[in-house]
């Protein structure tokens, strides 16, 4: 576990980060027998007192409502479904056929997104550039950290390579380094550069680079853990050791293998060993490389893994190391639960998880064949709506439902900047996650009250084009509209299948009316208040709801 | 916390079904508060009663830096380049001295509000973080049950209020408060309110609004909603205003600063504060502790410095409400007794705790020394006192509490702490 920005003061965030998380129980059924009572005729009667409003809905069958699967996948492989999306699925052949194109990103085309690197002025620079920036202007790494953030904000809202961008937050997570870590952030470009290379690819080969890569390495402390050798005046060798087990452990309990595999702690001094050599010549170079004379040698033993470690290169004791985790079964459990609670549901059933680690280990740790698996799975097409949106899925899926474009920034209030501030509002910056072990993944680590205020302020401050209001376009109010005039029932089963990808319910439908004070049959045109006054209203409550926020 | 790890995931359903078989009880509501890196939660209970201030350091920090074992001939060996020299400690005795950064506190201590106890922590060590985390706040060991001790506390509570708790931003919900006692989560009390509605008419309406869509959802954003909705409305107002510390309590500009500057404004504002804990780390300072010359926020120095000028500021702002008021700081486990090769610290057991405010019997150091053993690197401070037989004494001191109900399954051993 790594410390945040310590150590230089320069990089100290100015307003710090915090994520959210509240493991608070679920109470599962306490009040769903209450349906079902007499309808209030109007809206001024109900709600207040307990008793719903639920008015009858009408279809407003112009809008198509996308297949099940389209949505599932769409909410699994994306950021979120919209209307361009679901289409975009029916003329590839399906959900199945997108996912199989999703599979080979470099046959689709994303020029488009390309070009968000070029937005942030920070992106590019290597990590001696970065220092020296850095020794000149304070708040440089917060600076490198917050484009960073940003600019994978913009690619999972709108890069043609959705599963990509998914898989690579997936793994990002996995093998997480804080984003605002001391130092790390000189590398966090190439290290997500690492990560979505190996993202669809395999397993064994992503924990080789990962595992040595500089952000990782100094993250959790494994360039300055090693041994000095010191020749005395009559000839022998002596070693003293300056052991740091940060990595060794992390290794073991959070990348691969987790405490349930039993090994001990001296296997976790093993494991330490096992990482000694690789060293960055930090504060001068920058650079990464193998020190032999660091390397501690002698016999190691981690769980089924030994090695006599005779050699002071011991590069090739670490690859036969990480090759032998990767591949262990209990590492399989972990990603193939990993992998079934982020993509079908908190609780998957032991079936599929089995399943999955049989796949993952069969295929020789092969992500694509895992996650195809995955998707054949017919556990993965019931668990629609069955996860919590993490904070920022919500605040990308509202972006995206909303049919906003972001420009250019030219200033820290404009949408491809205030982005990240929307994320922290929320309580979850991307990478803003201090310990090692990544964001949590389940319903309950989401739904605090705190994130419920702070999603309802994003989803209505963007309904309203209030805030972000620069460098970011809009559909227009009136486009909402889907034809001249339009009872309000059928504009919010309209609204609901656009957003939600659902029609509308008697409850939001109800509610609906409440929030903006009209019955289902008033008629809506342009000029009427709903339109002209109080759509922010109306679509922000449509975000504001279990169809948006859950997944 | 280890929430992907396939030991977790029973823990996960076991306690699922253990809250939907404890849906019968409601007690005092629980709020989280975030401040950057500082997290709080708060228990609410009675209006005027005794209030636990728990200020967990997080990532295990290293006792030896805090209270430091000047006299033991194993310290300065053990840390050659971070030691914390003797004649810069302060409340001496012959074995203790407390690190210089906590100077703003030594008025309490030389008052007797303030004491520290050593080797303290769990009873068998625990070097991950993530368990033993769990483990010093679920503090029922061995059960399969997973609620927080602070959790079993409030719901031991009469007072069955309603929802009263603050929420804004983010918090960390840390095991201690698991269970079936609702929680909140907040960072800033301004943004405790109902986003989107441009005028009280529309107010009324939004909140008629979400009111149907959410009181009766399933899942835990259905309890999350209704936490939002009960909170906005019974404490928002009361929040809305300015708050200025009294008695020229000066708070450090920093996360903790901020979190202690609410937490006064809480205990003060009479809504029942009955249970605060407070998140303030990171202190796990695997490399580059520093000395007392290394004054950036995240080294030693920095942080307790900044520890020590928030506490006091606590106090100085709670005034006579602080007769109300007692903290202890928790933290997952101490470090090893020799500093490593950056510098730093790796993962170790024993640890110190402090203690101050209202009932403790302070003004000198508690705590059976088990002495440092010969200093090589892997040695570990050996626990002597479990650190829930301090808690056991807060809480029968302060709330009357009997240690079983908090802490089943454990037998305390008599401190004699508390008055």
């Amino acid at each position: 576990m790594q410390k945040g920005l310590r150590m230089s003061p320069k990089l100290a965030s100015p307003d710090g980060t915090s994520v959210n998380i509240s493991r608070r129980g679920v109470i599962a059924g306490a009040a769903a027998a209450s349906a079902a009572v007499a309808l209030p005729v109007a809206w001024a009667d109900s709600a207040s007192a307990g008793t719903p409003y639920l008015p009858p809905v009408r279809s407003y069958t112009q809008t198509p409502v996308p297949a099940a699967a389209i949505r599932q996948m769409a909410n699994r492989f994306a950021y979120g479904y919209t209307p361009a999306l679901g289409e975009e699925m029916t003329t590839a052949g399906g959900p199945r056929a997108w996912f199989d194109r999703q599979l080979r990103p470099d046959e689709i085309s994303d020029t488009a997104t390309g070009a968000f690197a070029s937005w942030y002025p920070t992106i590019g620079r290597t990590a001696p550039e970065h220092f020296s920036i850095a020794e000149m202007r304070n708040g440089y790494g917060y600076e490198v950290w917050t484009n960073h953030g940003r600019w994978s904000m913009m690619r999972r809202m709108y890069s043609q390579r959705q599963l990509l961008e998914v898989m690579t937050e997936f793994w990002c997570n996995h093998l997480h380094v804080y984003g605002g870590a001391d130092l790390t952030w000189l590398w966090r470009e190439g290290y997500d550069a690492l990560i979505r290379k190996h993202a669809l690819g395999r397993f064994d080969e992503m924990l080789q680079d990962a595992t040595v890569h500089e952000s990782m390495l100094v993250y959790l402390d494994a360039d300055l853990s090693r041994v000095v050798r010191r020749v005395t005046q009559s000839g022998s060798t002596v070693v003293t050791e300056k052991i740091n087990e940060n990595l060794g452990r992390e290794l073991l309990e959070l990348h691969t293998v987790g405490r349930a595999a039993g090994y001990t702690e001296t296997e976790v001094r093993d494991s330490a060993y096992i990482l000694t050599g690789w060293t960055i010549d930090r504060f001068n170079t920058w650079r990464l490389s193998y020190v032999p004379d660091s390397h501690y040698t002698g016999a190691v033993k981690v769980l089924g893994f030994t090695a006599a470690n005779s050699s002071r290169d011991g590069r090739a004791v670490l690859v036969d190391y990480l090759q032998y985790l990767a591949h262990h079964p209990a590492t399989a459990q972990r990603i193939a639960r990993k992998l079934a609670v982020r993509f079908v549901s908190d609780t998957p059933s032991d079936d599929l998880v089995n399943h999955l680690a049989d796949v993952f280990r069969d295929s020789g740790t092969d992500i694509k064949a895992t996650l195809t698996a995955l998707i054949e799975h017919p556990e993965f097409n019931a668990a629609g709506g069955k996860k919590v949106r993490t904070p920022t899925e919500d605040v990308a899926a509202t972006f995206r439902v909303l049919g906003a474009r972001m420009s250019k920034p030219n200033s820290n209030g404009d949408a491809a900047n205030s982005i990240f501030y929307q994320c922290k509002s929320v309580g979850q910056v991307p990478f803003g996650w201090e310990r090692p072990d990544g964001f949590p993944d389940n319903g309950q680590a989401w739904s605090s009250a705190a994130r419920l205020m702070g999603s309802y302020r994003v989803h209505n401050s963007t309904a309203g084009h209030w805030y972000p209001s620069t460098g970011i376009t809009y559909r227009s109010h009136a486009s909402w509209l889907p034809q001249p005039q339009l009872r309000f029932d059928l504009f919010v089963d309209h609204l609901c299948r656009t957003l939600h990808g659902r029609r509308a319910t008697r409850l939001v439908l109800g509610a609906a009316c409440l929030v903006i004070e009209a019955t289902p049959g008033d008629m809506i045109t342009q000029d009427h208040r709903v339109i002209k006054y109080r759509l922010p209203r109306l679509i922000g409550l449509l975000l504001d709801t279990q169809q948006h926020m859950t997944k | 916390m280890t929430t992907n790890d396939c030991s977790c995931t029973d823990y996960a359903d076991s306690r699922r079904s253990f809250l939907r078989n404890a849906l019968a009880v409601t007690g005092g509501a629980v709020a989280t508060v975030a401040f950057g890196e500082t997290f709080r939660q708060t228990a609410y209970g009675a209006t005027d009663g005794n209030v636990l201030v728990v200020l967990s350091l997080r990532g295990g920090a290293d006792g030896l830096s805090i209270v430091v074992p000047h006299g033991d001939p194993d310290y300065y060996p053990a840390r050659p380049r971070i030691a914390v020299p003797k004649a810069s400690l302060l409340v001496r005795d012959d074995l203790f001295g407390l690190h210089p950064g906590l100077k703003p506190l030594e008025a309490m201590w030389t008052a007797n509000k303030m004491t520290a106890i050593h080797a303290t922590g769990l009873p068998q060590p625990n070097r991950s973080h993530f368990s033993a985390v769990e483990e010093i706040e679920d503090a029922d060991l061995g059960s399969a049950v997973r609620t927080g001790w602070i959790n079993r506390l409030i719901g031991l509570d009469a007072d069955k209020g309603p929802l009263e708790a603050v929420t804004v931003g983010s918090g960390l919900l840390p095991t201690s408060m698991y269970g079936p006692e609702p929680t909140l989560a907040t960072d800033r009390t301004e943004n405790i309110q109902l986003f989107g509605a441009q005028d009280d008419a529309a107010q009324v309406q939004r909140r008629k609004a979400l009111t149907q869509l959410w009181e009766d959802a399933e899942g835990p954003l259905g309890l999350g909603a209704r936490s939002s909705l009960a909170t906005t409305a019974t404490l928002g107002p009361a929040l809305a205003q300015r708050y200025v510390p009294a008695n020229g309590a000066t708070y450090p500009d920093s996360d903790l600063g901020l979190a202690l500057k609410d937490t006064a404004r809480l205990v003060k504002a009479r809504v029942g504060v009955e249970v605060v804990t407070l998140d303030y780390g990171s202190w796990d300072m695997h490399s580059g502790l520093g000395t007392l010359d290394s004054t950036g926020p995240g080294s030693m120095q920095g942080m307790v410095s900044n520890m020590g000028q928030a506490l006091a500021a606590f106090f100085t702002d709670l005034g006579v409400v602080g007769d109300r008021v007692t903290l202890v700081t928790l933290t997952e486990f101490g470090r090893r007794v020799q500093e490593n090769g950056a510098t730093g610290l790796d993962h170790g057991w024993g640890n110190a705790t402090l203690l101050m405010g209202s009932g403790v019997k302070g003004g000198r150091y508690y705590g059976r020394w088990p002495g440092l053993g010969g200093a090589n690197v892997d040695v570990d401070v050996a626990v002597t006192t479990d650190y829930r037989s301090i808690l056991s004494e807060i809480l029968a001191s302060r709330f009357g509490t009997s240690s079983s109900a908090v802490f089943p399954n454990f037998q305390p051993q008599a401190l004699g702490i508390m008055a």
